[in-house]
Parts: structure tokens; C-alpha cells; sequence
């Protein structure tokens, strides 16, 4: 017997949606085998992460709440990726976004919410995008890979911001050390609440999504990035400026990460803490990539990661089965979506060897 | 004779493109035998499928008139059927004894270079071939490295010898000389596939198969047939080439390169002190085997490539330290050799391919957004005018065939150039009727007023076309001579780097 794969010519819609919804159930199937090694009751957990994640209307608004960032990252994976340029900095970014809303918003203690919102929304966007810019003038300056430069970057904001609460100047004043947290903004700079835990962070991510579409289908920058990705060399040969084509995705990756910061900042925390803002980057890396690289997907994406992260509290509660579960959950996923991709584009022949 | 190989009733498909239907064929022992054909008419489906690495849809395979199926080429080569490709697979880095053994495999630990050395030199003396068991395979020429790759499946006893377009790296001394080894094997009893679109070398076979289509067109005895007939075969119609040679009096200098000095990545020099001119109503015919520097040039024209040293400048303005985009805005059209790498996005619609570049033009833009109605119908106009066969602008460009898109690289660069056109490789694998449009679109420019730097490896490419043909080896330019005084043998001897005193690409 042999196996081999063969190339596909035509895959169609169907057959690659297909392919996507086998990989997230056999994510799930392989999550059951982890569940019960940790002998846990497979059943009761299922059930108990469902009901978390969609069950009723306030589970419903909580995925919503964490889906928010994650689209974010989502999209700012997806610009970057769209473009073949491998920064994976988003991490950092939505730290250096938190950090500059964070900056913004305390420093304007007594504004009004109109005023000082968007200058915080303006900061976050400034702090992540001054992050993947500095990884972009590194690539066009002195060709270093912007694997490498960002995830140095990562390193370096997270124990900058590590070291500015943990006795530097944003450590919350009156408390020990040990709590590594800034004081609470003042109530005028929290985004206002649409319904329950649900704030207009939302209404961001969706119009961030809405725009990204646009922008990679309908315009000449989008054009411009799709091209990047798909023939870098055509482009140079027609005379375009690509280090000032990187410039622009990188920074549009970095404002749309550092945004996820902001947004989680005035929206959910209202408090700068390094751990709650841990994982919103590499997490928009898997939903991105599990979206296909389209915002579409990357929405329903995160709204399912959200489901599976917000229902893993009830999880917990139910069955015992630590949190941490969950991100093994999500790796799963990836990798089998990753296989699922190549199953859409290759299939399996058989053929008895004599 | 007798029967080698018997091919009955092969047929494969890709989707929806038939690239074989139901080829029969046998290859004798003791007979070179052509597959001619067009590019896209089965050739190298064929030859893959006789080799193992394609698998028929339906048909059989019989060696020695025992029935075979070959699911891999390392079966083929247990059957005695050894394949050389276009693109060597050979290790630079080894020496030719290392690369012969690597394809041997070894017994045991230990590699016995005592005898297979001995081997070496037989077969090297046999075929008439000067090759040091211990030279370095990246260090040798590329003629000598084919040969590395033909000793090495000789080593292993093949019977059946496949080679696909052996000759386009060749000069054509050295493509005489490897017919010249091929008619040896033949007679020593062996069978040759030999694939091949150049006529010369198909009338040197014993028998030539003609594909078109994926179908089997003709199967003939050389000798009974001719070029002409051939030639019809193949396209399915007569080709009638008769150009109209406007020889005006060439006019103002477009191109000037003044002693160009250009690394290559490794650092070494690839253009070395290179100086060329071209005038309007000229086209300059570049002559030179593959890799002596041609690609490098039309890169550093475009500024894509920096300069170590020297000059150019396009229509009296100097451009040595300008960018691509100040040199096509100086109306400087480009079509490259590589044209999925260089000139097109693959998974672009037409209409994007032909835009690009000036996709940020007012005219095809409406505020950020691109208006894509303007596009569309710009793109459908240009394809109309440059005969682009596609079911509409918005096929993707790497569903076409290659000279469909060899002509969307034509109706964005023709229609937007203005003065000079630097062509490299235009008709590189394209088919007789595509070529012979390739020199039509390119007279008429030329008769426009264009100067016209026209690069090719197929010699009857240049002798047709070119008022001057200039002869590049090692990044310099070795001599200058006209279509009408020279014939491809004086060609070929400069091309293998036989300085001709005098020799000067200046305008005279």
C-alpha cells in the first residue's frame, strides 16, 4: 500500500469550508482525549464550556467582551501576513498600545469622555504602531528579519512595562509591590457600556474589520500590500517603492494591535496590569491564520476563541479542568486547520503497491 | 529493431486541461528518437510519465515487451531509464566523482572510488569529454556540468536515455558536439528520447514524433520528412515568416552604457566594464549563453541592481543614480525573461497585471479607492488590441498559457513605453504563431522610433530581427557584427568567448 499526495487543481468553496469545519471538531475530539487523561468527565466539561461560551445572554455577551481584542489581533496579524512580512509583534504591540492610552488617559484625569477617549484610542494606536515601525525601518534600513527584530521587541516592551509597575513611576501608590498594577483610570475614561459587560470596544473591532476588507480589496494601498505579498519582485520591477509599502502595512498591523490594548484597557480593566493583556497578540496570530487571512473569518474566529476562553471559566468551576486547557485547545486547532488547508489542496491517493 | 519502450494509450489530465490523450508510441534500441512539438502540446507530460514522475490517467507501459508500471523515477532507473532534466540536479558544492557516486549510491560504508574513477575515465574517453574526476561541479561550465549529469545515469547502465531540451544552455558548438556523443550511444545500441523544439536538431533524429495538443500527431522517419513539413505538423497550419525590415538610418542614442561594473549577490563581478548603445530605430541584438551576465544587465538598466562603477544614461539623461521608477517614467518599457517572477503577480486578475504599476494613476482611481469600472474596461481594450485569449480581465494571470501571458507583459509595457524597449528572452518558450506575433509587435516599435535592446537565447530570434548583434561573454561585451556578415557558427565562437579584434557595441 501506498500513500501520496497529489495536488489538487480546482478546490472548491464548499470542500475548503468543509475542510475547516473537520479541523475545528477534530480540535475538539483531540481536546476530549486531553480531558480524559486528566481524568476528567468528558461530557460535563463540553457541556459546561458551552454554556459559558453561548448558553445565555450574559455568556453571550462575555465571549463578545473577550472576542474584542482578539479581532484586533486578528486583523493585525492578517495585514501583516497578507503582505508575506512574518512580524510577529503583536504581542508587544498591544502592550505598547495599553501603555500609551494608559499614558494618554492618566494624564487627562478631569476631561470628559469625548475628549479624552479618542485621545487614548490616538495613543494606543501610536504605541503599537511606533513598535512595528521600528521593526520596519530596521528591515528597510539594515535588512534585518522582522521575525527576529519583533520578537525582540516583544521581550523589550513587556519588561518595560514590567519595570514601570513594579516600583516605577506607575506603580499604584499606597499598595505593596507585589500587586504589579497602575491605580484605576478615572471613571470619565472608561468606554462606555453597550449591554452588561459588553463595551463599545465592539463597535471598534467590527469597524476596525469592516475597513481592513475594504482597504485590501478597494484600494490602491491595498493593492499595493496584496501585491507585496503575492510577488515582491514584480512590484520592484514596476518601480514601487516597497520599503515605503512595508512602512505602511507595518505600521497598519502595529495601530490595529496597539488598538487591542486600548481598547481592552478602557473597555475591561481600566487598569494596566501586565497579565491581563498576556496572550491577545499570539492569539491574534491563530485567529488570523485560522481565518483564512480574511476579516470575515478572522471575526467569526475570535468570536469562537472568545466563546472557548470565556467558557473555560464555567469549565473550571464545573469539572475541574484547569483554564489552561483551553490554549492547548486553540493550539490544537491551529495545527489541525493548518492540516486541513493542505487537505484542501492536496488529497490522498492509494494505490496497492505489486 | 527492437522495441525498448512501448507507450500505448496514455492519457492524463489536469482538471480541465487534457494534456495527454491517448499516445501511443514505441522507442527502439539502437534509434534517437524527437519528441517536437510546441510548448503545452505533451512533450514533457510525455517524457514524465516514461520516466515515472507523472502518472498516467490510463494507458501502458511495456519495456522489452514486458509490461511495466513505474510509480517513481528511481523505478524507472531499475528499468534502465535514466532522464536529464533542463535544470540539473546536482550538488555545486561536490566533485564530479562525488556527484557520479551520489547517483550510484553507495554499498556499504564506504564509497569505492577506485573502480568508479576507473569508469569515469572510460566513459569520459568513450564520448570524447575532458572532465577531472575532482573538480568542483559549480566551478565547471555549464556545458561540462550537463555532462556530469549524463555520466552520472551512463554510470548507472541506463538503456533508455531521456533529455529534455538538452541544448538551450548550450552554444552551438557545444550542442553540436553532444549530438555528435548522443549518435554514439546510439549506435553503441542505446535508445534516445531526445525533446526538442529546434528544427536543427530534430532532423539529426532517426525518428521524430510530433505532439500537438496532447495529441499525437505524426509519427515519421526522419529521413523521409522535412523541416517544412515538420514545422506544419506542429502548428497545425503554415507559418509563413516574412518580416518587413524597416532599415531606416538609426537616429538619436536611447541607451548609452558607458563601461558598467556590477557584483552579483556572491560579490563576484557579473558585469565587467560593459558598454552598449543602443539608437532610436535600432534594435541591438544581445548574443550570449545563459548566465554570462544578460539578466544582470537589463536589471541594472531598470535600477534594480546598483552600480559599482560606469554610466548610463536614457535619451541623453543620466539615470545612473536614479530609481526603477524615474526610468520607466522616462518611457522605458521592460519585458523580462522571467516573466511569472519579474513581469507578473500570478494570482492578479489580467486587469490587475496590466494596471500595475500605475495603479495609483487619477485615472484609475477614485479617491483611496480603485475604480475598478475604469480598469476593467482599460484592461479589455488592451486585450483586445494585444490579442489576449481569456475569458475576460478578470482571469487570474497564472491560469494562462504562456503566451497569453507573454502578451499581457506586451499590452502593459508596448503601450506604455515612449522611446526605448529592452526585451529579454521575448519568445522563450512560446509557440511558432506567439513568436512570430513577439516579432511583429517589436518591428512595428521599432518603425515607431523605438531603440530596441533585444536579448535571446535562440539565435534566429536575433538574425531576423537585429540591425547590430552584440555578443556578451563573462559581463563584457566581446564583439559587434551585423545579421548579414555573420553566420551562427562565427556567433557561437564568440559566444563561447573568442574575442573578435575590434569588436565594440558603440554606435558606429
Amino acid at each position: 500500500m501506498r500513500i501520496k499526495l497529489e495536488q489538487r487543481h480546482a478546490s472548491s468553496l464548499l470542500w475548503q469550508g468543509m475542510s475547516y469545519g473537520l479541523a475545528i471538531l477534530a480540535g475538539f475530539a483531540a481536546t476530549a482525549v486531553l480531558l480524559k487523561l486528566s481524568s476528567a468527565d468528558v461530557s460535563t466539561a463540553f457541556a459546561a464550556l458551552l454554556r459559558g461560551a453561548f448558553g445565555s445572554q450574559r455568556a453571550v455577551l462575555r465571549t463578545l467582551v473577550d472576542a474584542t481584542p482578539l479581532i484586533l489581533t486578528g486583523l493585525a496579524a492578517l495585514v501583516v501576513f497578507r503582505a508575506r512580512i512574518w512580524s510577529i509583534g503583536q504581542e508587544g504591540q498591544v502592550y505598547a498600545g495599553a501603555m500609551g492610552a494608559y499614558w494618554v488617559a492618566s494624564s487627562l484625569p478631569d476631561a470628559p469622555l469625548f475628549v479624552v477617549g479618542p485621545l487614548a484610542m490616538a495613543g494606543a494606536i501610536l504605541g503599537g504602531a511606533t513598535m512595528s515601525g521600528i521593526a520596519a525601518v530596521l528591515r528597510n534600513r539594515y535588512e534585518v528579519n522582522e521575525i527576529f527584530s519583533t520578537v525582540m521587541l516583544n521581550y523589550i516592551v513587556v519588561y518595560l512595562l514590567s519595570w514601570l509597575l513594579s516600583g516605577g513611576p506607575w506603580t499604584e501608590a499606597g499598595t505593596t509591590v507585589a500587586y504589579h498594577q497602575t491605580p484605576l483610570l478615572a471613571q470619565s475614561a472608561w468606554l462606555p457600556q453597550l449591554s452588561g459587560p459588553l463595551h463599545a470596544g465592539l463597535l471598534i473591532a467590527i469597524a476596525a474589520a469592516i475597513s481592513v476588507h475594504l482597504l485590501l480589496e478597494r484600494t490602491s494601498a491595498g493593492y499595493d500590500m496584496r501585491a507585496l505579498g503575492a510577488n515582491q519582485t514584480a512590484l520592484r520591477f514596476m518601480g514601487m517603492d516597497v520599503p515605503r509599502i512595508v512602512l505602511v502595512t507595518m505600521l497598519l498591523s502595529g495601530a490595529l494591535a496597539g488598538l487591542a490594548g486600548g481598547v481592552e484597557l478602557l473597555g475591561v480593566q481600566h487598569r494596566l496590569k501586565a497579565d491581563y493583556l498576556f496572550g491577545l497578540g499570539y492569539g491574534g496570530i491563530i485567529v488570523a491564520m485560522v481565518g483564512g487571512l480574511r476579516p470575515a473569518g478572522t471575526v467569526a474566529v475570535a468570536i469562537l476563541f472568545g466563546g472557548l476562553s470565556s467558557g473555560a471559566v464555567d469549565m473550571r468551576i464545573q469539572s475541574g479542568v484547569p483554564d489552561s486547557l483551553i490554549q492547548a485547545m486553540q493550539g490544537t486547532i491551529l495545527l489541525f486547520v493548518l492540516c486541513g488547508t493542505a487537505l484542501a489542496r492536496y488529497r490522498l491517493t492509494w494505490s496497492s503497491a505489486k | 529493431m527492437t522495441v525498448a519502450l512501448q507507450a500505448s494509450g496514455l492519457s492524463k489530465r489536469y482538471g480541465d486541461v487534457v494534456a495527454l490523450d491517448d499516445v501511443s508510441l514505441e522507442i527502439h534500441a539502437g534509434e534517437i528518437h524527437c519528441l517536437f512539438g510546441e510548448n503545452g502540446a505533451g512533450k514533457s507530460t510525455l517524457s514524465g510519465c516514461l520516466y515515472g514522475y507523472v502518472q498516467p490517467d490510463s494507458g501502458e507501459l511495456a519495456i522489452d515487451v514486458k509490461p511495466v508500471k513505474l510509480r517513481s523515477p528511481a523505478e524507472a532507473l531499475r528499468f534502465g531509464i535514466g532522464m536529464i532534466h533542463q535544470h540539473f540536479k546536482l550538488v555545486g558544492r561536490l566533485s564530479v566523482i562525488e556527484n557520479v557516486l551520489v547517483g550510484a549510491g553507495g554499498r556499504g560504508l564506504f564509497l569505492d572510488t577506485k573502480t568508479a574513477r576507473r569508469r569515469l575515465a572510460e566513459l569520459c574517453s568513450d564520448y570524447g569529454v575532458e572532465l577531472s574526476p575532482d573538480a568542483i561541479v559549480e566551478e565547471l561550465p555549464v556545458g561540462l556540468q550537463q555532462w556530469v549529469e549524463i555520466i552520472k545515469v551512463l554510470f548507472l547502465g541506463v538503456r533508455i536515455l531521456i533529455l529534455d531540451e538538452p541544448t538551450a544552455v548550450l552554444t552551438p558548438q557545444e550542442s553540436d558536439r553532444l549530438m555528435a556523443a548522443l549518435e554514439r550511444m546510439r549506435d553503441a545500441g542505446m535508445a534516445i528520447v531526445l525533446i526538442s523544439h529546434k528544427l536543427r536538431e530534430v532532423m539529426r533524429s532517426d525518428r521524430v514524433t510530433v505532439l500537438r495538443a496532447g495529441k499525437l500527431v505524426a509519427s515519421l522517419r526522419t529521413a523521409e520528412t522535412s523541416p517544412e513539413e515538420l514545422s506544419v505538423l506542429m502548428v497545425g497550419r503554415k507559418v509563413s515568416p516574412s518580416y518587413d525590415h524597416n532599415r531606416e538610418a538609426p537616429g538619436e542614442i536611447v541607451l548609452d552604457l558607458n563601461d558598467v561594473y556590477v557584483n552579483g549577490e556572491r560579490g563576484h563581478r557579473v558585469l565587467d566594464g560593459l558598454s552598449i548603445q543602443v539608437r532610436s530605430h535600432e534594435i541591438v541584438g544581445l548574443a550570449g549563453v545563459a548566465g554570462n551576465g544578460q539578466r544582470e544587465l537589463f536589471e541594472t538598466i531598470m535600477r534594480v541592481r546598483p552600480l559599482e562603477a560606469g554610466r548610463i544614461s536614457i535619451d541623453g539623461k543620466d539615470v545612473t543614480a536614479s530609481s526603477t521608477r524615474d526610468v520607466i517614467d522616462l518611457g522605458v518599457g521592460h519585458i523580462p525573461d522571467d516573466r511569472y517572477l519579474q513581469g507578473l503577480i500570478g494570482s492578479f486578475t489580467i486587469a490587475d497585471n496590466i494596471v500595475l504599476g500605475r495603479h495609483h494613476d487619477c485615472a484609475f482611481r477614485k479617491g483611496p479607492f480603485l475604480d475598478r469600472k475604469a480598469i476593467s474596461s482599460f484592461a479589455t481594450d488592451r486585450m483586445s488590441e494585444y490579442r489576449v485569449a481569456a475569458r475576460d480581465s478578470a482571469a487570474r494571470v497564472d491560469r494562462l498559457s504562456g503566451g497569453n501571458a507573454q502578451k499581457v507583459i506586451l499590452a502593459r509595457e508596448l503601450q506604455r513605453s515612449t522611446s526605448l524597449l529592452l526585451a529579454n528572452q521575448p519568445t522563450r518558450g512560446l509557440d511558432v504563431g506567439v513568436i512570430d506575433y513577439v516579432y511583429r509587435q517589436l518591428l512595428a516599435k521599432k518603425s515607431e522610433g523605438f531603440g530596441i535592446l533585444l536579448a535571446s537565447e535562440e539565435l534566429d530570434d536575433l538574425m531576423t530581427l537585429c540591425d547590430r548583434i552584440a555578443v556578451i561573454h563573462r559581463g563584457k561585451i566581446v564583439g559587434v557584427v551585423e545579421p548579414a556578415a555573420t553566420t551562427p557558427q562565427h556567433l557561437g565562437l564568440m559566444m563561447a568567448g573568442q574575442a573578435i579584434p575590434g569588436g565594440d557595441a558603440r554606435a558606429h
